[in-house]
């Protein structure tokens, strides 16, 4: 049985890898991944929290996050795909038609 | 023999939050965009293994058939789609990567100040231990369908309706945005 303090700690690791991928990577396919990233490990602390107090909520709600991050994930390639007719361009640092 | 299991399974979750970290690790670093997504299925396999040891068996099982069903081969779609070889990278990272990366690393500094006191400190706060227990008599551990299908259906069955407004949402609005325009 893993202690509170090991999830906790994988989970941080997982959300600040996530955080560095958003932040350096130009591939806004990769940006996404990284985002499901971040969603995981909120769902990992759902987890490791609903353990601890013997309810289900936890793992209910980790559950609708799920189908949140698949929602997300569907609008954001559809938007990339849409981006790319477009721009001719996934890179996020070529977007930038809003620059003045 | 039994002995080198019972060890070995007592360090599981710790072996698949590594894996998990280390496919995050990869995700992050490599060139070719396949590799990516292979690094981010290995990730999510692991978080399913993880969810298994803190013994959330429907929500494993769920992780597995939700992501490395459903957005792994979104993904894929998506870079079969977009011919990223089409164009040359200028570069892998953005222009303020070391910024950002000094910011991440800060942050992580003070949240690992933070996990520093729970461990090492003298009057270091007693550790919270997982512990099984029942809800609405039902054991979460061993009777993990149920439990998890009671709390959806019953007990948080307003946000169950409210995600499934938002998914139907999401269905039209991504038909909707990569669908090509006619003349």
């Amino acid at each position: 049985m893993p202690s509170m303090n090991a999830v906790l700690f994988i989970s941080f690791l997982l959300f600040s890898v996530g955080v560095a991928g958003v932040l350096i990577r130009r591939n806004v396919l990769i940006i996404l991944m990284c985002v499901e990233l971040m969603l995981n490990a909120a769902n990992l602390n759902l987890v490791a929290f609903a353990r601890h107090s013997g309810t289900v909520a936890g793992q209910a709600f980790a559950l609708l996050v799920m189908g949140l991050a698949a929602a997300e994930v569907t609008i954001g390639l559809a938007l990339v795909v849409a981006l790319y007719r477009k721009k001719d361009t996934i890179q996020v640092d070529q977007i930038n038609l809003l620059k003045g | 023999m039994e002995s080198l299991l019972a060890s070995i399974g007592q360090y599981m979750f710790h072996i698949f939050g590594l894996m998990a970290v280390g496919g995050a690790l990869a995700l992050i670093f490599s060139k070719n965009a396949i590799h990516s997504i292979v690094g981010f299925l290995l990730s999510m396999l692991a978080v399913a293994g993880c969810y298994l040891t803190l013994s959330a068996e429907f929500l494993a099982v769920a992780q597995l058939l939700v992501y490395a069903g459903g957005i792994v081969v979104l993904f894929l779609f998506v870079v079969m789609l977009v011919e990223m070889t089409k164009y040359k990278e200028k570069g892998l990272f953005q222009i303020q990567a070391p910024y950002a990366v000094a910011l991440v690393l800060a942050g992580a500094v003070a949240i690992i100040s933070v996990f520093w006191r729970t461990w090492f400190a003298p009057d270091a706060a007693k550790a919270l231990t997982l512990s099984p227990g029942l809800a609405q008599g039902l054991d979460v551990a061993n009777q993990n369908a149920q439990a998890v299908s009671r709390g959806l259906f019953a007990q948080y069955l307003l946000p169950f309706e409210i995600l499934s407004v938002i998914l139907l949402v999401a269905l039209v609005g991504a038909v909707v945005l990569a669908k090509t325009e006619r003349v």
